[in-house]
């Protein structure tokens, strides 16, 4: 199976770049974004199994960047990762269409665990888009 | 909110180290298996924990001498310091609004008696009031010096078409007479000012 795709966006960059090593080390492809802009524009260009984002950082926080994520690449599989989680935060971001919620520090094995959950929900919904096509398709042949 | 700041800064930089052990965790894996320990990479990890704890112990003493200031409701202190010390406290929440705030200005200090928690919210509230009705981007300037028996506080910045004034004003009129201060505002080529004069003794 190919490794997995993930996109890192925090604005504190020791914190990015320790947590991109250790995800790269466990085979991991990943790229990072300081702020919700940046990440906006990497999704346009490339499709990621997960996205992980922090929720408070300037410009566009983490619930706006999300909104805004799942507004440009629906089904898009989002993990909230914050130092900052209260229970609210953690509804308000799983009723917007996150795919997870977790508190910094999170332990690598608890990450990657998510990380391929996210990649076979992602799977299975590309699955599920290609079989509904096929079935419109064949609905419209008559077949 | 200053304290809310606080709290998410520790925990950043707790986070920041938490991820530094776990390269370190990692390292140690790929020894066990037999692979030799990079030795710059441990130095480099060490400079870099080091560097989050000073980060860490920097937030706590400034948030300890901020806290400190509601031990006494009357006090000797000096004014620059008080004012240097919450512009640093507010950097993070001035990040998050796509700010900066600049201090501009430097010893001598400027011995002040007075109630040293009153003068930090007025500090606090006259930012965080710039804040929420400035141009984003450009930065919050503020400055304090002594004038004959007072001192001059002015924060300012660019305002977002024409912020009223007056709005400003009232909101931040309680915190003005905690400190027996008095409140000016101007508005002047697109630039807002808010000037307190505060009695120093």
């Amino acid at each position: 199976m190919a490794n997995e795709r993930v996109l890192l966006v925090d604005d504190e960059p020791e914190f990015t770049e320790a947590l991109s090593q250790r995800m790269e080390s466990r085979g991991v492809e990943v790229d990072t974004a300081a702020n919700g802009r940046e990440a906006l524009e990497r999704v346009k260009g490339k499709s990621y199994d997960a996205v992980i984002l922090d929720l408070f950082m300037p410009e566009m926080d983490g619930m706006e960047t999300l909104r805004q994520l799942l507004a440009t690449s629906p089904g898009l599989q989002v993990i909230l990762l914050t130092a900052h989680a209260t229970l609210e935060t953690g509804v308000e971001a799983i009723k917007l269409g996150a795919a997870d919620f977790l508190e910094k520090p999170a332990e690598i094995q608890q990450l990657m665990e998510r990380i391929r959950q996210a990649k076979a929900g992602k799977m299975l919904l590309v699955e599920k888009q290609a079989e509904e096509k096929i079935k419109g398709i064949l609905q419209t042949k008559w077949w | 909110m200053i304290g809310a700041d606080v709290s998410h800064e520790v925990r950043n930089v707790l986070s920041v180290i938490g991820e530094y052990a776990g390269l370190l965790d990692d390292l140690v894996g790929l020894a066990d298996k037999g692979r030799p320990l990079d030795h710059a990479k441990l130095r480099n990890l060490s400079t870099n924990i080091a560097k989050q704890v000073r980060r860490g112990t920097e937030t706590m003493e400034r948030f300890s001498r901020f806290a400190h200031a509601a031990d006494e409701p009357l006090a000797s202190f000096d004014l620059v310091a008080l004012v240097e010390n919450m512009v640093a406290l507010v950097q993070r929440r001035a990040a998050l609004a796509g700010c900066r705030v600049q201090a501009e200005f430097s010893p001598p200090a400027i011995p002040v008696r007075g109630d040293p928690f009153a003068l930090q919210h007025l500090v606090f509230s006259a930012i965080q009031a710039m804040l929420e009705s400035l141009e984003k981007e450009e930065p919050i300037r503020v400055k304090v010096a002594r004038r004959g028996p007072e001192a001059v506080l002015c924060v300012s910045g660019p305002a977002a078409g024409g912020e009223p004034s007056g709005r400003i004003s009232e909101q931040l009129s309680a915190a003005v007479d905690k400190c027996r201060a008095s409140l000016e505002t101007s508005l002047a080529d697109g630039v807002l000012s808010l000037v307190f004069t505060i009695p120093i003794q």
